[in-house]
């Protein structure tokens, strides 16, 4: 219950960075906080199934591996999407000379 | 649309969270059993089907091949399109990676170059980026046995890379830190990741799967993993040096 409010309320400050900040890299940060935030949670709730790591031979109980290789590909995305992000930032960064979304909005022209 | 003051996005902001609070509520006070049924299935069997001691590179090399095989073309599409928007955005890439964007990129010029690092980093990063490069083949290598794979692996090996790029002070580059050589070792593992995806069915296993029956399929796993590892760590470092192009200057 704990672990789940902590990982809850990392995910609020990965959201209110999303919505409230007018950076935009402020912005990609917010959603590498969710998305971190997200694989925190898919990990921790399958901790307790088990005592070692998804390891043969340790002798312990393992935990369930699936939920372990299902965010190694949720990783991987994230980091292709904050690749990404970070591009398209640049890129408006480079036509209008700001990095405030709304600053970008007023100088794109429908503002 | 009318720009929104800051105390309206504030409000907004707040709203915001209160409403996915309100719906993730129900996850933090879940009080479901985790199910089992599964995690016992692969403890009993996942070794001997798959061949690999760790359970998590049994599921993403053995059960869910083809996942893997998406997850690497994902990660071939966000570099090529990361670095064909930087470069369509009039940025200087590092030398010999404008090619890679269709050579109308300005490139940046070795010559009169202004040090923005000391010299302490150019040295430290240069001695230690071969270290980490062996650190990270024997991460990607031992995924089978170990914590590890081609996808940790691969990012290991991609920030030794980076360290070479990052050491080698621009005019005596390593020749792993060049375009061509990382372009080709990224297209080169590809082909062979999807070589080995057929190999199976040429020997009428299937997709995906290992090729030569009555044998151990570790063998199997590893070459995967070292494939994927080639081809994440070429295809990040890629993109993390042709970054630098800009900063370093």
């Amino acid at each position: 219950m704990t672990a789940r409010l902590i990982i809850g309320a990392l995910f609020m400050v990965g959201l209110w960075a999303l919505v409230a900040k007018r950076n935009l890299v402020k912005k990609v940060f917010g959603l590498t906080i969710l998305n971190s935030a997200a694989v925190l949670l898919f990990i921790v709730e399958a901790g307790g199934s088990g005592d070692g790591a998804p390891i043969m031979g340790g002798g312990q109980r393992i935990v369930d591996p699936i939920p372990q290789a299902l965010m190694l590909t949720a990783i991987v995305i994230g980091v292709c999407v904050t690749a990404l992000a970070l591009g398209m930032a640049y890129r408006l960064y480079k036509a209008t000379g700001s990095m405030d979304i709304e600053e970008i909005r007023k100088r794109l022209g429908n503002g | 649309m009318k720009a929104r003051t800051p105390s309206a996005q504030v409000l907004t902001a707040v709203l915001c969270i209160a409403a996915a609070s309100f719906a993730l509520w129900p996850l933090a006070t879940l009080d479901e059993a985790w199910p089992e049924g599964i995690r016992d299935y692969l403890e009993s069997r996942g070794q001997d089907e798959s061949g690999a001691r760790n359970l998590v590179s049994a599921i993403y090399l053995g059960y869910r091949g083809y996942d893997t095989l998406g997850e690497t073309i994902v990660l071939l599409v966000a570099v090529s399109g990361a670095i064909g928007m930087i470069g369509a955005a009039g940025s200087k890439l590092a030398p010999g990676y404008a090619d890679a964007a269709q050579g109308q990129v300005p490139v940046a010029k070795p010559t009169r170059r202004v040090h923005r690092r000391t010299e302490l980093i150019d040295v430290v990063t240069g001695k230690l980026g071969p270290v980490v490069l062996v650190f990270g083949l024997y991460v990607m290598l031992f995924g089978h046995v170990s914590p590890g794979g081609g996808f940790q692996g691969g990012v290991v090996v991609a920030s030794g890379i980076v360290f070479l790029g990052m050491g080698s002070k621009g005019a005596g580059l390593s020749p792993l830190v060049g375009a061509g050589t990382l372009a080709r070792i990224e297209a080169a593992g590809f082909l062979a990741l999807l070589l080995a995806a057929g190999l199976g069915i040429v020997s009428g296993a299937g997709f995906f799967a290992p090729p030569l029956r009555g044998v151990s399929p570790v063998g199997y796993i590893v070459a995967l993993n070292a494939v994927i590892g080639l081809k994440v760590g070429a295809g990040i470092g890629f993109l993390c040096i042709a970054m630098l192009g800009e900063t370093e200057r």
